[in-house]
């Protein structure tokens, strides 16, 4: 089974597949970085993206519109949840905010439900992106050739905001020592506000670009939500560096191990997980 | 934990009444013997998570992994006919429960938080994909072991099978009744009580010298055991062991109908089961058809952002409203105070000199990253002398008590307690040798009693940094009520042994503080700014207090008041810039001009 | 939901709530088993107290299967309906009928099982307990299935799958309780395997796209099995976990593999994803498709351009041609009262109620001992909505033909719906394994 050729397209895989997770990842980390709040909510979120894409192509057939729509509309949706709920848990235990956001995301799923029913639905990869791509040592689709692409420009505009803007440096600041921040008269309730909608929206933004590749369901983001945190365990919580990494080794170890035996891809990731947990237990670039 | 709380025998015997009534009233809302035995095993394996996440504040995803485990052990074992009997069949699901469990927890506790939560989902996900496949052959995959047999007592010529759902529903009402005895045991004793001790307050806990680590790991094991026997019934009680039982479902729904009855309750999680699973029928029959989750998802949120002590919380703390009673806490034992207290002989009669050195450090210094807090300390302290630490701020004073006290470690040098070498052995060992520190910033139980705070110190004490007393109930440990009534007398806040920390003036949470710290009946005191903050009547009390205290023990006192510290230490250190710049008595260091200089270099600074 | 809905949901919540039911319905069929009712003594809920009988339709509602589930329930709710009303559809099946089943009234309530066999088990003691259920219908997943066979032999209660395509369920775990009508991986196999051969030649290189569960498995085995025996050979098999969504590793794995022609066995969500990765990987540019044990609403899912030329094994479809009168009918009907088509789900659930409501009224009593031995007589049955079909006693599996087809391309299609030309339609005789190949061991009827 295993011959050179079959190995460097699964290494590129596990790369391409490891951006979209790095992607979901890196909002649900800064998110938690900033705020101090996991958001059990974020694979909702992600379906969230997915389900406004496709009413957006439903009605108009535009794939940039449906790319536009959702992650607007998901980033909205997490300013209001963050103004009507999740502020109000700031100051509450680590553990209502799990809470909250474990029910807030099943509340959102089956409102999904109620209203799309539970068929898989379809967004068609855009024209330009249809078909198969030769890249020489395998063939690949294009669209998720593009989707890469996309991926890491998102990635790279999340890196720039957190780390070139003034946004951005009231944001690690405020990972710091949040009371500093407020002191300093920077409005710290509004940049949550408005981290809380990055993080909702690159999660949104993933659930979209990764609707012609899988179908989308009300459940679509379950699994997503429990492989983003075996990545921010390997790469290290509130890290935005251990998101992208992590997510990139989450990529390889499930498209390397399926050369071998498929059917262990998930069980050799949380294997490894436990591996991290045992030898390096605060990740790869966490520090605390 | 205060108010609105069942007593004594009350709770036993009214849960057995419902136990025993429900069968007669419950059918009429539709409940059947079938829906009643589910409650009562998601009851059951709530039990063990409220142990867990209620009493002790993990919050644990993955509960699902030792529920399938139990329930799979159990059912394999009984269906390929390699046990017989079901209730050792039973038996050694629970077990092997515990047994992963402990596995698990080692890897899962070395995080803790959200860190913790998502380790556990983790966990319980792979348990799923290895239930699912690779261990197909023993669990049947995603079809699960069916006929499993029915549980059935054989004494002597004497047959009983548990083959109808009422007889079924007598025997897991049986088993939930035990379960819950345990439960309530295990939260009376001891071991309990330090739980909720970490959960309050974990740095602390460890600090006045328990190994919260192997507490936590006991109680994770323990709610294994309980997930794992729950899991096994799940499969006796309808002949069928599902595979669902390793989804992350089963998890999500357990916390769900914990926090909707009430965590921290022990009854929570059997009433939010019976909401759970009671709703999802009526809802359904309602005409709600597919959206009865959305309703139960909305509920939960609701009792999450409004009701967080859930329906039992709720109720408790009308209850409580109503009628104070006094909790069913150790009752304050009269009679001569508590010798035990008094570790050390009285030293003022002995010459100072006399006496031997007991805490000693040896070029200490600690570095972060390129910023140098502390070096080249070389500090001794002999028994009975009472130590003052003076310094401008930032001057690695509270850097070097936690050295001290083993909360960091050094990067340089070597600290001595009573001659041995103690270098970086961690507050919970120190702490059980006999050094303890009140805290600068207050480090309390919030959420317990004043009592119930000096209980935790002085169970540090009695019983070391770790024992499994999981049956025994606190009231009888010996001493245990002397120890703490004496420590109260000493504090000032006898009359306030029954109120919340929440409830006391700040001046009694200072001295709390203080309590808290000699509760652990150390030999060496070590006092973080004991005076910080207090009104002039507090401090002069306080003084005397530590007076009182020093003829006893020996202190090390950092203080910013230089009249009260000057009054009352027989040696003072003076640090500056993390190193110690001169030391002396009282009278040699007030008139000693580099002392003068630092301090106004401090202000210069400043 | 429907009106009609609604008012089974109130009967079976008077049924519940309304304190009849009580302890003297616990009581009462055990304290007097041989007063009134004479001949045969209690057993399950037998006798039957009352002028009507319950039928507990245990589905998922939500979760994987949803769809399915509900297209299941719909078919058995119109069922039960043509029943009261004395249906001419459910006359040519059950000729004994008149009105109800032996007079009674058949009522029924639904709940959802989330397609967790925990709740399914859960749900069905709840109709048996508390509505007296005579029968519990439906499944979409085996391991629903098989739990409930061996829940109904246990509570002495008649259980009907839906779907359930493993082996096991008429197999190793087959229960005396319990009758399965619809195709499974087996007589899927059987079916599809000489078509290919007659469509494809015997000389190609099949890749095997499975999830790895016992469902799986069987499939596979048995499609090896078949296609082996013919000339085919096996390039590779990709076994996937349950329910994963990211396919391109096993996509490049089979592109690698050199295969011609790709067996997709995953169910629900597995098949429209694994599908629709598969074709985002080019796989079918070289290589047709098919899906032996094809999952309801799967081409709504993934798109009709997907499915064009793949052959796929189906219980049921709408448009089977002239040759199946009562299929015409069955489709009308369910059109006329859903507004939509029916999947075949519900030509399944329909199946199962009529051949029911045959049994009962052939036995002349709800006694499940003499329903469960006019199943056994092996009653040929000249018509039904596949054709003729007739149940085997030995491992209650339906004797009943497999539907193959083809996709058609987007342009073939006559109308919204005209998803397939029907290649084949295998009679069920020639496609079963010998009865106890699979392990199956009935159990006593009482």
């Amino acid at each position: 089974m295993l011959n050179w050729a079959n190995f460097v397209s699964q290494l590129f895989n596990g790369l391409v597949s490891g951006a979209l997770l790095a992607l979901i990842s890196a909002g649900l980390t800064i998110i938690y970085g900033t705020l101090g709040v996991l958001n059990l909510a974020h694979g909702a979120l992600f379906m969230l993206g997915g389900y406004a894409g496709y009413v957006a192509f439903q009605e108009t057939g535009s794939y940039v519109v449906a790319v536009i729509v959702g992650v607007l509309f998901v980033g909205v949706v997490g300013i209001i949840l963050e103004r009507v709920l999740i502020r109000y848990f700031y100051d509450r235990p680590d553990e209502d905010q799990i809470l909250v956001t474990f029910g807030l995301g099943i509340v959102l799923v089956e409102l999904v439900r109620v209203g799309f029913g539970s068929l898989a639905q379809m967004v068609p990869a855009p024209a330009w992106a249809a078909g198969i791509t030769r890249l020489g040592f395998t063939i690949y689709p294009t669209y998720r050739l593009a989707a890469f692409g996309i991926v890491a420009v998102a990635l790279l505009l999340l890196y720039l905001l957190l780390y070139r803007t003034r946004l951005g440096l009231t944001v690690r600041a405020g990972i710091e020592d949040a009371t500093m921040v407020d002191a300093l008269g920077i409005n710290i309730q509004r940049t949550f506000m408005i981290v809380f909608g990055i993080g909702a929206m690159a999660a949104g933004f993933a659930g979209i670009i990764n609707a012609p590749i899988i179908s989308i369901t009300p459940n679509v983001g379950d699994d997503i939500l429990i492989q983003c945190f075996v990545v921010v365990v390997i790469g290290g919580v509130g890290s935005f560096a251990g998101a992208v990494i992590g997510g990139l080794i989450a990529g390889e170890i499930m498209s390397l191990t399926s050369m071998f035996n498929p059917a262990y891809s998930s069980v050799m990731l949380f294997a490894v997980m436990a591996l991290v947990l045992v030898v390096r237990p605060q990740g790869l670039f966490g520090t605390r | 934990m205060i108010t609105g709380r069942l007593t004594g025998w009350a709770a036993p015997v009214i849960l057995a009444v419902i136990l025993i009534i429900g069968p007669l009233v419950l059918p009429l809302i539709g409940a059947n013997a079938d829906m009643m035995s589910r409650i009562l095993i998601w009851g059951l394996f709530g039990l063990g998570f409220d142990l867990l996440f209620g009493y002790t504040g993990l919050l644990s995803f993955g509960q699902s992994a030792f529920y399938g485990t139990g329930g799979f052990i159990a059912a394999y074992l009984l269906v390929s006919h390699r046990v017989g009997d079901v209730f050792l069949g039973l038996a050694i699901g629970t077990v092997g429960a515990a047994i992963v469990g402990l596995a698990v927890g080692l890897l899962a506790l070395r995080r803790t938080g959200i860190y913790f939560a998502m380790i556990t989902v983790a966990f319980a996900e792979m348990f799923f994909f290895l239930e699912n496949s690779p261990l197909s052959a023993w669990t049947g995959g995603e079809n699960g072991l069916p006929n499993v047999p029915k549980p059935a007592i054989h004494i002597g010529g004497f047959d009983y099978v548990f083959n109808t759902d009422w007889r079924m529903y007598g025997l897991i009402a049986v088993l939930f009744f035990v379960g819950f005895l345990i439960a309530r045991r295990i939260v009376n004793s001891p071991f309990g009580h330090i739980l909720t001790a970490i959960r309050d307050n974990p740095a602390r806990a460890s600090a006045v010298g328990h190994a919260i680590q192997r507490y936590k790991l006991a109680v994770f094991v323990i709610a294994a055991a309980y997930a794992g026997l729950a899991g096994g019934l799940s499969g006796v009680i309808q002949s069928y062991m599902a595979p669902d039982a390793f989804t992350f479902d089963t998890s999500g729904q357990l916390v769900m109908q914990t926090i909707i009855g009430g965590a921290g309750t022990l009854y929570g999680p059997l009433i939010g089961a019976a909401i759970w699973l009671y709703l999802r029928s009526a809802l359904q029959i309602a005409g709600l058809g597919p959206a009865w989750k959305l309703v139960l998802g909305l509920v939960f949120v609701l009792l999450i952002v409004f009701l967080r002590r859930g329906i039992v919380g709720g109720v408790r703390d009308l209850a409580g409203r109503m009628r104070r009673t006094p909790a069913d806490e150790i009752a304050p034992v009269t009679g001569p105070a508590a010798p035990a207290l008094h570790l050390v002989e009285d030293h003022t009669a002995t010459p100072p000199g006399a006496r031997p050195v007991v805490l000693e450090a040896r070029g200490l210094g600690k570095r972060y990253g390129g910023i140098v807090a502390n070096a080249d300390i070389d500090f001794a302290v002999k028994e009975g002398e009472i130590r003052g630490i003076i310094g401008p701020n930032g001057a690695g004073k509270s850097t070097f008590f936690k050295m001290l006290t083993g909360e960091i470690p050094p990067t340089t040098g070597r600290i001595l307690l009573f001659g041995e070498d103690i270098t970086g052995r961690g507050v919970t060992a120190i702490s059980q040798m006999g050094l303890a520190k009140s805290y600068q910033i207050n480090q309390l139980f919030q959420k317990l009693t004043v009592r119930q705070n000096l209980n935790i110190a002085a169970l540090a004490r009695t019983r070391g940094m770790f024992r499994l007393d999981l049956i025994r109930h606190v009231n009888q440990v010996p001493d245990l009520g002397n120890d703490v009534a004496e420590t109260l007398r000493l504090v000032g806040l006898t009359d306030k042994a029954d109120a919340l920390v929440s409830e006391l003036a700040y001046g009694e949470k200072r001295r709390l503080e203080i309590g808290l710290a000699l509760g652990t009946g150390p030999r060496i005191l070590l006092l973080d700014e004991p005076l910080a903050g207090m009104s002039p009547q507090e401090r002069a009390d306080t003084v005397r207090l530590l007076k009182q205290i020093g003829r006893t023990r020996t202190l090390v006192v950092v203080e910013h008041d230089m009249d009260a510290l000057f009054g009352m230490a027989d040696r003072i250190t003076v640090f500056n810039e993390g190193r110690v710049l001169v030391e002396g008595t009282p009278g040699e260091i007030q008139g000693n001009a580099r002392v003068q200089e630092a301090y106004l270099g401090g202000v210069h600074v400043a | 939901m429907t009106d009609k809905n609604k008012e089974k949901g109130v009967t079976r919540r008077s049924a519940l709530l309304g304190g009849a039911g009580l302890l003297g319905a616990t009581a009462i069929p055990a304290l007097m088993p041989r007063l009134a009712f004479a001949d045969d003594p209690a057993i399950g809920n037998y006798p039957v107290t009352g002028d009507s009988v319950f039928v507990g339709i245990d589905v998922p509602l939500t979760g994987t299967y949803a769809d399915a589930g509900t297209d299941e329930r719909k078919g058995i709710e119109l069922a039960i309906e043509h029943l009261n009303n004395g249906d001419d559809l459910i006359k040519a099946i059950s000729p004994k009928t008149t009105k109800g089943v032996l007079g009674k009234t058949v009522t029924s309530g639904a709940a959802d099982e989330q397609a967790k066999a925990d709740v399914a088990v859960q749900n069905a003691t709840q109709f048996i307990t508390n509505n007296k259920a005579q029968v519990v219908i439906g499944s979409v997943s085996s391991a629903t299935a098989v739990a409930l066979n061996h829940l109904a032999q246990d509570k002495k209660v008649l259980y009907l799958p839906g779907i359930s395509g493993s082996n096991d369920t008429t197999g190793k775990d087959c229960t005396r309780y319990s009758f399965r009508e619809c195709f499974y991986a087996y007589s899927a196999s059987a079916a599809l395997a000489p078509v290919l051969f007659k469509e494809l030649g015997k000389s190609r290189k099949a890749a095997y796209l499975t999830p790895d569960y016992t469902y799986g498995h069987t499939v596979y085995e048995s499609m090896t099995k078949f296609t082996e025996a013919g000339g085919w050979t096996t390039a590779t098999n990709q076994l996937f976990p349950l329910g994963a969504t990211d396919y391109s590793a096993y996509a490049l794995n089979i592109a690698n593999s050199g295969a011609d022609t790709l067996v997709v066995i995953g169910f629900g969500n597995d098949a429209v994803n694994s599908i629709k990765q598969a074709k985002q990987f080019g796989l079918f540019d070289k290589m047709t498709l098919v899906v032996p044990y094809m999952s309801p609403f799967l081409v709504q899912q993934v798109g009709q351009d997907l499915m064009a030329g793949v052959y796929a094994g189906l219980d049921f479809y709408w448009d089977m041609g002239d040759k199946y009168p009562l299929a015409k009918q069955f489709v009308q009907k369910f059109e006329a009262k859903y507004g939509q088509k029916p999947e075949w789900g519900a030509e399944a659930g329909y199946m199962q109620i009529a051949l029911w409501a045959d049994a009962v009224e052939t036995a002349g009593t709800f006694y499940p001992p003499k329903v469960i031995a006019a199943y056994e007589a092996e009653k040929k049955y000249a018509d039904s909505l596949v054709g003729p079909v007739q149940w085997r006693a030995a491992d209650h599996q339906l004797i009943r033909p497999v539907i193959v087809v083809k996709g058609k391309k987007p342009g073939d299609m006559k109308a919204k719906d005209d998803y397939y030309e029907v290649v084949d339609i295998v009679p069920g005789d020639g496609i079963m394994q010998a009865p106890d190949a699979f392990g199956c061991k009935l159990g006593d009827a009482t």
